[in-house]
């Protein structure tokens, strides 16, 4: 926290006392649809996943099932139970609302989304999750912050304004959300219940000291002051607003069902973030016998029967091309089970973008397993959760590339997740370019290996090499070169023999494949 | 029934505070608030006055005094448990039935409540719930395994951390939060392992290789949960008569073979142990001196401050955990230097801490000394669920956490305590303050017992030294109540609300009108009303979310 921002905003709030009653003044509810400003921004839902949960419980990769079987019988799915998406590729029976939604080409999934050197503690990968950081980067700012940061610098001080009138971002709950952590404040703000915000005792101020508890008590006021100018706009926008249809008595449905119906009343915030949690199975995954009952189960149904009402409820309202959502978790899990029915901490994990904007694809492969996996394998990552969020900055924020190098990694590479709805990317991105050749021989190997692939333009090429807990171990190329043939030669005899995977990606294409040392 | 705690005297080491700069300055009214409103939840003026007629050493000697066991919780208001009667406590009686948990929960988190709000002069209490938010377990559903748990704090609250943590790796709730009693050699559970090393012990430290967080690696995590396979728990919801809740050691279950720890603990081999290989585990990892500064940064982050510098590292943090080594691990002798400390009663740390909500409601009662409305079982019950049902809607709840960290506040980046405050929890804050001073308080979420509080406002001011002085008053109620002053344009705004455009003497006049007419019902609700207005106005500024 600057210190600075704070006391400088604090020093011009100086109020008389206010005494107030309890009531929020009512508006007569409207059910018509008559406020919605078209030219609104864009709006971006996010889902967070506390807990870390099973990918593989979710995008059966159905040309592994005989390995999977092998070190996860206790909790696998019966492949002929799983819906089948793509030839190789099943969602979890309890996703169906899902699969009907990507049938409708309003979903998207992307494979294997973590980063280099996976930290399997909750607490230190959702703090990389939220911040944006690499594993070994300590940032205090969350990614959605340091967007807002740039787009409205000096954030607090001077907000809301008369073009600013609503709050950036909304947490709905009883906390902010680390995501959108600015420099100097959270971007977001704590809603419950939007018809029920109280205007709190706004109190008299005055110069305050410049230490410890005087950076406390700048921080209170300005929480006091911001979330009663905050708190007319949103219960304003909740009288007008209104939902179309039913949702499910859930705490995730609930919580949807709230971000609906402000946007339907035309609140201009731009990011909503919302929470589901219990992902943390590491017991009890699945119900006793039956693998598809259980925990994980519920849990998927929650998400998706929430994420169709809302993805219905939206197009209702006409508002579907402005609202994309997306889920995330900490982390996947290990690829066997575990005796408790349930499994441990992983690496990569799935993500689903949901909206009538997105690309209606699977993005990225299946994971190739190897024959033995060890205790601790997870899922490798495919893609950098950090380009993930760049290319839907991107897409749907219209911030530029080099900005998104900035706010994010240098490492970034634009991915195709939105595509419709005339989005105004800065990114060129052309699928034909992802078919080249990519193949590393020997495999398996003694020792050295070459990569060969083929490249119609230049491009940018980062081949890196991990150990399947998701330890990056080593760098083996990272520089552009030029179109044509090329053979990258790997060495791999410094290594105990065992499984690895080689990351590869190029501007356009992105693959992780196994690789074996004997 | 005595459901309070006593003191007993038992004397404290006292230790060589070479390193520790000792707090040498005046021993006022501000020092001794900020020394209690850290360690305990609200004092009141009788209790700020005995602790600065005492001095620091002895008031700090009298709040590390250990107090005795309570008395267990109680039946409080169902009729038809069988196999306990109001009064009665349900501890160690069995479970005729599921739905009679719910009166078995409520009874133990208001029972929790009831002693935190009675503790008198001791940091038991403080120190209670930083163990509980340390060793933090969730989701259990027999409040018999709670009860043992909370016990297991309790007697280990000013004792060896070394000690409690073996006692803590086999309780039987810890157990199941953290499936240890999964754990076997054929399928082991890594999830407690991995929880003792990040959070209950030497803690993570930046991840400097595969798998390798500088104080441990993924390894270790793997072969620590081997160590502690076996152990089991029994009496789970036992519907039993003979039921006993407890911890086995199952040798068929435990992983017999030679455990190997990496590097970060010196590769030590653990040879089968059986159920003495837990304890042996711990005494290795509480070689490791990391394991003492890493508790040292949490008790520092609990009664002190969030930051922890370079300089608060080394002139702080390393010579508190250095007594802590001194000592066994020990804690009290660690307790003490910091809380004589210099640094402890430094300005920039008066008022710096945003209170937790148990600390906010709970303090705000004691403060103002409220009372339930009789002295009935069910109504203090109540009365203490109340406090529950509010620090619940405020994002804290002994026994359910967010997650196995523990609060956010303690540990998040970079806010910290703010982490209590958002637009929803302030709102609660304000409703609370709000209904408290207007005497609305009701408890209506049990059967029959609607309890409510009272606060005798005019007996507190009665007893000021100058209430009939409204800048006197004014004065001595922000002094009492604030962490540090505040300014005359806000004492000016506090006075507009107790008499808005009046002059001075208007404010005299009424209160001498009441003082000598102490039952003429008007004199004394017009004195009241004022004071709800002025008493509402001063607990909402931010000030008063501070201590």
């Amino acid at each position: 926290m600057k210190r600075r921002s704070f006391l400088q905003s604090a020093s011009s709030a100086s109020l008389p006392v206010l005494l107030n009653g309890f009531g929020v003044s009512t508006i007569a509810k409207s059910s018509l649809f008559n406020f919605i400003d078209p030219d609104s921004d864009r709006v971006l839902v996010l889902i967070q996943c506390n807990g870390g949960y099973d990918g593989l419980a979710m995008l059966h990769p159905l040309d592994q099932y005989s390995k999977l079987s092998d070190v996860r019988s206790n909790i696998l799915i019966p492949e002929n139970q799983t819906i089948k998406i793509k030839d190789d590729l099943g969602l979890h029976p309890s996703m169906e609302g899902l699969a009907n939604l990507y049938k409708e080409e309003k979903a998207h999934f992307i494979q294997a989304v973590g980063y280099p050197n996976q930290n399997r503690s909750h607490f230190r990968s959702k703090d990389i999750w939220t911040s944006g950081s690499a594993a070994d980067e300590y940032l205090t700012t969350g990614w959605l912050g340091r967007y807002l940061d740039q787009e409205f610098p000096g954030f607090p001080e001077g907000y809301p304004n008369e073009t600013h009138t609503d709050p950036f971002a909304i947490t709905i709950g009883s906390a902010v959300s680390t995501t959108c952590q600015g420099i100097a404040s959270n971007f977001s703000m704590a809603i419950n219940d939007p018809f029920n915000l109280i205007p709190l005792t706004v109190s008299a101020g005055g110069e305050v000291p410049n230490n410890y508890y005087g950076e406390q008590l700048a921080f209170l006021r300005d929480a006091i002051l911001k979330s009663n100018e905050y708190s007319e706009v949103i219960t304003s926008a909740a009288e007008k607003g209104t939902n179309t249809i039913e949702y499910a008595n859930s705490r995730l449905a609930n919580q949807l069902k709230n971000v609906a119906l402000l946007i339907a009343g035309g609140l201009k915030t731009k990011i909503f973030v919302v929470n589901i949690g219990g992902f943390d199975t590491h017991a009890n995954q699945t119900g006793g016998g039956d693998a598809t009952e259980g925990q994980m189960s519920s849990l998927l149904l929650e998400l998706t029967d929430a994420l169709v009402t809302f993805q219905t409820d939206l197009k209702n309202l006409g508002l579907d091309e402005r609202v994309i959502t997306m889920n995330f978790t900490e982390f996947g899990r290990r690829i066997q089970s575990n005796g408790s029915f349930g499994t441990d901490h992983g690496s990569a994990a799935p993500l689903i973008v949901v909206g009538s904007c997105v690309n209606p694809s699977v993005l990225g492969t299946n994971i190739q397993l190897p024959d033995e996996i060890g205790r601790q394998a997870a899922v490798p990552m495919q893609y950098d959760f950090r380009s993930v969020y760049g290319s839907i900055l991107m897409d749907w924020f219209e911030v530029p590339e080099d900005q998104v190098r900035s706010l994010l990694f240098d490492e970034f590479r634009y991915l195709p997740i939105v595509q419709k709805c005339n989005n105004i990317s800065t990114a060129t991105y052309d699928q034909e370019l992802e078919k080249f050749d990519l193949s590393i021989f020997p495999n398996p190997t003694s020792g050295n290996s070459t990569i060969n692939f083929d490249l119609s333009q230049s491009s940018r090429i980062k081949i890196s090499l991990f150990d399947t807990i998701g330890s990056e171990l080593e760098v083996v190329t990272n520089k552009t070169v030029e179109p044509g043939h090329h053979q990258i030669r790997m060495d791999l005899s410094y290594l105990p023999s065992g499984h690895y995977y080689v990351r590869f990606i190029s501007d356009h294409f992105q693959k992780t494949m196994l690789v074996t040392r004997i | 029934m005595d459901i309070f705690p006593q003191t007993k005297n038992t004397e404290i080491i006292n230790p060589d505070l070479i390193e520790i700069q000792k707090y040498t300055g005046t021993w006022d009214h501000s020092t001794v608030k900020h020394l209690l409103s850290r360690t305990i939840y609200g004092a009141t003026r009788d209790q700020i006055n005995e602790c600065i007629n005492k001095g620091m050493a002895v008031s700090v000697s009298g709040l590390l005094k250990e107090s005795t066991i309570p008395d267990p919780p109680v039946n409080y208001n169902v009729s038809d448990d069988p196999d306990v009667m109001i009064g009665e406590t349900w501890v160690d009686k069995k479970l005729s039935n599921n739905r009679l948990r719910g009166y078995r929960r409520r009874s133990l988190r208001a029972w929790t409540v009831g002693i935190a709000l009675n503790q008198g002069i001791s940091i038991q209490e403080k120190m209670h719930l930083f163990w509980h938010n340390h060793f933090v377990i969730s989701d259990i559903q027999d409040p018999r395994f709670e009860y043992i748990y909370s016990q297991l704090i309790r007697k280990n609250v000013l004792g060896n951390f070394r000690q409690f943590t073996k006692e803590m790796t086999i309780d039987p709730s810890m157990l199941r939060y953290l499936n240890g009693n999964q754990n076997t050699r054929f399928n082991p559970n890594e999830n407690y392992a991995r929880e003792l090393l990040e959070l209950f012990t030497i803690g993570k430290g930046l991840q400097v290789g595969p798998g390798d967080y500088t104080n441990y690696t993924e390894d270790d995590v793997i072969e620590i949960a081997k160590v502690l396979t076996g152990w089991r728990d029994r009496g789970y919801n036992s519907r039993r008569a003979d039921f006993t809740v407890e911890t086995y050691f199952v040798p068929n279950r435990h992983d017999s073979s030679v455990k190997k720890l990496s590097h970060r603990f010196n590769e030590v081999e653990i040879s089968n142990m059986g159920d003495q290989e837990y304890a042996h585990l711990i005494d290795i990892i509480f070689q490791k001196d990391e394991v003492a500064k890493f508790i040292t940064r949490k008790i520092y982050r609990w009664f002190v401050y969030h930051h922890i510098d370079k300089q608060v590292e080394t002139t702080i943090i390393e010579p508190l955990a250095q007594i802590l080594r001194d000592h066994d691990y020990d804690v009290k002798p660690m307790l003490e230097a910091l809380l004589t400390s210099a640094h402890f009663y430094e300005m920039t740390f008066r008022g710096a801490m945003i209170k937790s909500p148990l600390d906010y409601t709970i303090s705000m009662l004691n403060q103002f000394e409220s009372k339930p409305i009789n002295n009935q079982l069910a109504t203090i019950y109540n009365y203490w669920n109340l406090i529950i049902r509010i620090s619940e809607f405020l994002q804290q709840t002994p026994f359910e956490f967010p997650d196995v960290a523990g609060w956010k506040a303690y540990y998040q980046e970079p806010g910290y305590y703010q982490s209590w405050i958002n637009s929803t929890t302030m709102q609660f804050r304000q409703i609370y303050r709000d209904l408290v001073f207007a005497g609305k308080l009701n408890f209506n979420g049990d059967i029959r017992n609607n309890a409510s509080l009272k606060i005798d406002m005019l007996d507190f001011i009665n007893s000021l030294n100058g209430a009939s002085d409204p800048n006197i008053l004014i004065d001595e109620l922000v002094t009492f109540l604030f962490p540090q002053e505040i300014n005359d344009a806000q004492k000016e705004a506090l006075k507009e609300v107790l008499l808005p455009g009046l002059p001075d003497y208007e404010w005299t006049v009424e209160y001498n009108d009441y003082l000598n007419n102490p039952n003429n019902q008007g004199f004394k609700s017009a004195i009241e009303n004022k004071l709800i207005g002025l008493l509402q106005a001063i607990t909402a500024m931010p000030e008063y979310y501070l201590g």
